[in-house]
């Protein structure tokens, strides 16, 4: 290894090529080391979309996982606790309705929200215990915080 | 003159604009390719226009905007009556249209600026790299001829528009976009150097050397970019933090790491001679992730790959990607032989080990970031499910690789080039190792727990002494040297090698935000309650009194706010007034927080909400040392300016260079 790192006075120019196996190896290894912590922690932390039905399909095996749920707002149905911080609303795709409970500040957009992902887990009882909301607007409102 | 002909006008522009970029390319091209000079003129001409062009479109949409023409479908639905002047001004970036149209006039306007630079010289670079930027307008104006138009006219003019998002409406998304888009826009011209160099042949240091200011430009800007958009996202989302890893905020991101990795590994080219493929690579990638960057901002396209087909735009995007991507890659391909390293690695205790491994982990943050984020686009295409990550994910692969980047900062500053003796390595190691372990004790001992911030913050006062220690040796050098006093020794050490010392004022800028960053994640505490007046909610030091509720008319929201009376530690320091703001116009609520700020934390408070009883919810949060995030990017962009300034060094390297160029040249004329 020691004379592949040592430029010769005759050839003082060097290939391309020359980089020595443990340079290539030391940045394999360290490329193996982010591509194993990004794979590892994508693993636990990947979040599948469902839509109402199919999370109706699937609601014995879902229940207690991480989900995110994607459907129509049904704003009659909007409860807003502002005492207790306890936010619950409908949310409905054809004849299916998933009640959702929301524990914190409610989005200012809520209102006049059209549809909502939201993301939690979907308890024992049928409910969805959200963590996070995402409120979408009507397309009047072209421009959602989250497009800028 | 009629509306309808001031918009006829509008369009005109816009597909001259695109004619006239089509002949440049095809002109720039054929001057040289046929060594026909004449058309060089006209290339130069068609640069002028086409920022006229665009000039002129800029100036009928803003003028639009600004006299209230309803009749423009973009005016009706950026703008209102009620609107205040200034984000009446910034609508022309607000919307799509008019931030395409925002991006080809900054591009027309850097065009004009190469050829003003290169102005009397014969770069046989500059024709090419008109050439691409040519072809890179003619793709917006493209999009804006064809796709997505900001000189549409609605049938009836309406009584009064929309207005532009109450979100928006605030001074740092005045500015935030402009100065996003002034990086993402920079970076076209070292790109469109690197592929003239690559089409000529002359791949020596001279592309990077005229680009390198361009390159710290654009680089400067995405910084700015970044520091008003989190500012924003902190005073005006109102959920405490600044950072939350939306696809938004990534796309601005990525580009930024992969432009930082360029900036460092240029050196080694400019010093060494190595690293030239990946010189080029490297800004092909941070090019192509401003234009990435682009597009997901502007089409929504993370949230649903739906609106992708809703306009054409995302297809001609993906075209114009794969475009440049396959030119450029193809001419690299051609030219490797001419890509060989000059010099190789002499040993891994060398500043270019350190530059070589910063590059890589820059690299793997942004293949990180980039992988979060477009992840559930592809499994939405691929698998027709959409899987997403959300902020734990970025946040456990890009802590430790900060972590280890910030470290490696440190170390950098403290190893020479070529090889390092292991002893003197050893010698400049051990100070800053011993602050940092004290800083580490000393905050153990003050009862910090949490592991991870104690790491960081261990890290960072490692760094920050090298840095500083740096700068002490160089200023005693100096007051021993030069005989200076201790005022004018630091301003001459920096004066003397402003790229240099830029830098490590950068690096200095960096520190404070980690520092300022690493309190408020790790150490922020919160509390939410329900109080009537005259009840009162303690967090930390802090107790704050409510007083009332109040309703005001502000302009074009009715304010509802909630009056504070601040104690600290018992004694009375301030009064604050969360308040939420009803935007009539739009139907929507925005919340505007309250904050008081001090050297060692922030207080936040957000008025969550009111009830009919005359009670408030407030949700308090105390965020340590936020506010030298703010300092730190100051600071940071001091150094960068500082590294943009002309540098005597360089111009005396240059002089060399061209002396030894008319050497050669004179020597090869008189030897046939």
């Amino acid at each position: 290894m020691a004379s592949v790192l040592q430029n010769s006075p005759a050839k003082p120019v060097a290939r391309a090529s020359g980089y020595s196996l443990k340079y290539i190896f030391g940045v394999i290894v360290l490329l193996g080391v982010i591509g194993f912590v990004m794979f590892n922690s994508f693993q636990s932390n990947a979040v599948y979309y469902y839509t109402l039905s199919e999370l109706y399909a699937q609601q014995n095996e879902l229940i207690g996982r991480t989900l995110r749920v994607n459907a129509s707002l049904d704003k009659a149905s909007i409860v807003n606790d502002q005492k207790n911080l306890i936010l619950k609303f409908n949310l409905i795709e054809g004849e299916h309705a998933l009640p959702v409970v929301y524990r914190g500040v409610a989005p200012d957009t809520m209102s006049s929200g059209e549809s909502v992902v939201a993301e939690g887990k979907l308890d024992g009882s049928g409910v969805f215990q959200a963590d996070s909301i995402l409120v979408k607007c009507p397309s009047k409102y072209e421009k959602s915080p989250e497009q800028y | 003159m009629a509306l309808s002909q001031i918009a006829e006008i509008g369009n005109l522009t816009l597909v001259l604009g695109l004619v006239v970029s089509l002949y440049l390319i095809f002109a720039a091209i054929f001057s040289q390719r046929k060594q026909r000079p004449e058309f060089l003129v006209s290339v130069k001409h068609g640069v002028w226009v086409i920022a006229g062009l665009t000039t002129l479109a800029v100036f009928i949409l803003e003028w639009a905007l600004l006299t209230h023409q309803f009749r423009f479908e973009y005016v009706a639905s950026h703008v209102s009556r009620d609107q205040p002047v200034l984000y009446t001004v910034s609508a022309l970036w607000g919307g799509q249209e008019g931030s395409l149209l925002f991006w080809v006039w900054l591009l027309s306007l850097f065009s004009a600026a190469v050829l003003i630079q290169h102005f009397g010289q014969r770069n046989p670079l500059v024709p090419w790299v008109i050439a691409f930027m040519a072809f890179t307008q003619a793709f917006f104006f493209a999009l804006l001829v064809f796709i997505t138009g900001p000189f549409t006219l609605l049938a009836q003019t309406p009584a009064d528009g929309i207005g532009l998002n109450p979100l928006l409406q605030d001074p740092g998304m005045f500015i935030h976009p402009v100065t996003q888009y002034l990086g993402y826009v920079g970076f076209t011209v070292p790109f469109a150097f690197a592929l003239a160099a690559l089409v000529t042949g002359d791949l020596g240091y001279e592309w990077i050397r005229v680009t390198r200011r361009w390159a710290l430009f654009a680089w400067l800007f995405l910084s700015l970019g970044l520091l008003f958009g989190m500012r924003w996202a902190y005073v005006e989302l109102g959920w405490g933090g600044y950072w939350g890893w939306d696809p938004v905020e990534n796309a601005a991101l990525i580009p930024w790491l992969t432009g930082t990795a360029y900036l460092h590994s240029i050196m080694i080219q400019e010093k060494r001679g190595m690293l030239k493929v990946w010189n080029l690579a490297l800004i092909m990638l941070t090019f192509l992730l401003c234009i990435l960057g682009t597009f997901i901002t502007r089409s929504g396209v993370i949230q649903s790959v739906h609106a992708f087909g809703v306009s054409s735009m995302g297809p001609l995007f993906l075209a114009y990607i794969a475009a440049a991507l396959v030119i450029f890659t193809y001419l690299m391909y051609r030219r490797l032989d001419q890509l060989q390293e000059e010099n190789r690695l002499d040993s891994f205790w060398s500043r270019e080990a350190t530059f070589l491994l910063n590059n890589l982990i820059l690299l793997g943050a942004a293949v990180a970031t980039l992988w979060g984020t477009i992840f559930p686009m592809l499994s939405e295409i691929i698998a027709g499910k959409q899987i997403t990550v959300a902020a734990p994910f970025f946040n456990q692969v890009n802590g430790p690789i900060f972590l280890a980047l910030i470290v490696l900062m440190g170390v950098c500053t403290m190893i020479g080039w070529r090889h390092a003796s292991p002893r003197h390595l050893l010698r400049n190691f051990i100070p800053p190792a011993a602050v940092a372990l004290s800083a580490a004790l000393a905050l153990a001992l003050l009862s910090v727990r949490d592991l991870y911030g104690l790491i960081a913050f261990t890290a960072a006062a490692f760094v920050l002494t090298t840095v500083l220690l740096e700068f002490y040796r160089g200023i005693r050098a100096r007051m021993r040297m030069y005989r200076e006093n201790i005022l004018v020794a630091p301003a001459q050490l920096v004066n003397k090698n402003r790229r240099r010392y830029g830098g490590y004022i950068t690096h200095l800028g960096v520190i404070l935000a980690v520092i300022g960053i690493v309190g408020s994640t790790f150490f922020q505490t919160d509390i939410q309650k329900n109080i009537a007046p005259g009840e009162t909610v303690s967090l930390g030091r802090y107790t704050l009194q409510f007083e009332k509720l109040k309703m005001t008319q502000e302009g074009n929201a009715q304010v509802i706010g909630a009056d504070l009376s601040v104690f600290e530690n018992g004694v009375l320091v301030d009064t604050l007034r969360p308040i939420k703001a009803y935007y009539a116009a739009a139907d929507q609520m925005t919340t505007e927080v309250a904050v008081r700020t001090t050297a060692l934390e922030d207080l936040y408070i957000i008025l969550a909400g009111w009830n009919d009883d005359g009670s408030a919810t407030l949700k308090v949060i105390i965020n340590p040392l936020v506010v030298w995030l703010w300092i730190g990017f100051g600071v940071f962009v001091l150094g960068a300016l500082i590294a943009m300034l002309p540098d005597p060094r360089e111009a005396q390297a240059v002089e060399r260079v061209r002396a030894e160029k008319a050497l050669v040249g004179a020597s090869s004329a008189t030897a046939p």
